[in-house]
């Protein structure tokens, strides 16, 4: 009954997950999303630090209809780098986060995933369909 | 009395490159609506070059220089990302202008009530030393400063219901109150003009539409914020920027105007002309990218204006 609450991020995180960087250019994250089907990824710098996520939905906003032109220049938008269109400074989450709080903040922030940090490096992602997971797997009859 | 349908087959040979959403097919899907029996009273003319003088009342001389010598041999010649010439264009855009001029001197001579040039490229937003947005030169106000200059009337009104702002237009004659411009849009969108704010010397009147807008919203504006005005200005001759690019169905956009919304605020536009100024009304095709929602939008809009008159005896 009670069992989902024992559950901490790192139970149902992806660990070292696909990362991407900077200057990936919008053409190559859009390959990365259709062959993975992951909601987002994290951007890492030179140095491995996070710097952004960046998501199906930045990609998306990139091409919406903007005053500077009467069409989106589809082609030369796709060659713009991910630091474009990354979310700066995302909100991550520790492996020892209780699962019942990271369910709130997915649901408050409206958030399909969230990068796991831990001092300071990437260790993993976790997203709707993990927290999902544990709770079929905690809920079974 | 009488519609003309002015119009030129170079119109059909300006393109703008593979898949340009302004293209050759739209005025395709016009004449195909047009040429349907129910439009047989329509009397189709060609639209004539526009001459340098009638040209150069909106645009500097070096301006028709530099864009008659950009006209390329062949292949295409960008004029901004999203606005080209190829061959044929430069006597297109002379047409597209000078089509305005002939139907204010048939009007003006007593030959028709109205008329509709479906010529492209299209004007509005052709500012007097720039092209952009698909357009060379601004036909509309071509037309406008031609009828005041030529026929030596007092006032003359634009209505402009093309989804995008009509800058060029408004840039031509913000600073003249012998013209009124009023323009319905989406807000914010391109080219970014268009705030209700913009007043010009009282004699320009911005309506922007937030996007999903629809029958309620432009009905509603037409009768709170754009008629009034326009009546107070007691127009001698109307022109209208007819763009059907906030259609419901249009790719460019995300108003939601039906066939019928035009219908109506075409006879509306008529009822004032009928009120003012004879009926004399001049309608040009701006934009419009759904060649479907196109051909049915222009349909209902020039059947209306071929029942002007019978508004024009009510009136």
């Amino acid at each position: 009954m009670y069992e989902f609450l024992k559950y901490t991020v790192k139970d149902v995180m992806t660990p070292s997950p696909l990362t991407t960087t900077p200057d990936t250019l919008l053409r190559e994250l859009e390959k990365i999303f259709e062959t993975h089907d992951f909601n987002g990824i994290p951007v890492l710098n030179h140095e491995g630090r996070l710097v952004g996520m960046v998501t199906k939905y930045d990609l998306l906003k990139a091409f919406i209809f903007t005053p500077d032109s009467p069409i989106p220049r589809y082609g030369l938008i796709m060659d713009r780098p991910a630091s474009s269109v990354m979310s700066l400074d995302p909100v991550t989450v520790t492996p020892d986060m209780p699962l019942s709080r990271l369910l709130q903040e997915l649901v408050e922030l409206q958030t399909k995933s969230f990068p796991v940090v831990e001092n300071g490096r990437l260790v993993g992602i976790i997203s709707r369909e993990d927290v999902l997971k544990a709770l079929r797997r905690t809920t079974e009859a | 009395m009488t519609t003309l349908l002015y119009n030129h087959p170079v119109c059909m040979e300006h393109d703008m490159g593979y898949g340009h959403p302004e293209c050759p097919d739209r005025l395709v899907a016009i004449y195909g609506a047009l040429k349907q029996p129910a439009f047989a009273a329509l009397q189709w003319r060609d639209a004539p070059a526009a001459t340098p003088e009638q040209l150069i009342r909106v645009h500097p001389q070096r301006y028709l220089d530099r864009i008659m010598a950009a006209v390329p041999k062949d292949g295409l010649r960008a004029l901004d990302g999203d606005t080209a010439l190829c061959p044929s264009s430069g006597e297109a855009a002379l047409r597209a202008a000078g089509a305005t001029c002939a139907a204010v001197d048939a009007i003006m001579a007593g030959e028709a009530d109205n008329a509709f040039c479906a010529v492209r490229p299209p004007g509005h937003h052709a500012e007097p030393g720039r092209a952009m947005g698909f357009c060379v030169f601004n036909n509309v106000a071509v037309g406008a400063i031609h009828a005041r200059k030529v026929y030596g009337l007092d006032r003359v009104a634009i209505i402009d219901f093309d989804v995008h702002h009509g800058n060029g237009t408004q840039a031509v004659f913000e600073h003249q109150p012998e013209y009124m411009y009023l323009s319905s849009h989406q807000w914010p969108l391109y080219p970014g003009t268009g705030r209700s704010s913009e007043r010009g010397v009282g004699n320009i009147v911005n309506l922007p539409l937030s996007p999903y807008s629809g029958s309620e919203e432009i009905r509603n504006g037409w009768a709170t914020l754009l008629a009034p005005p326009l009546r107070a200005f007691r127009p001698d001759f109307i022109f209208i920027s007819a763009g059907f690019d906030a259609h419901r169905l249009d790719p460019l956009a995300q108003l939601n105007f039906t066939e019928d919304d035009y219908a109506w605020l075409t006879r509306e536009i008529l009822d004032i002309a009928a009120e003012f100024c004879k009926g004399r009304v001049i309608s040009t095709l701006e934009g419009g990218y759904s060649l479907s929602a196109l051909a049915a939008s222009v349909a209902v809009h020039v059947r209306a204006l071929m029942e002007a008159p019978a508004l024009a005896q009510i009136a």
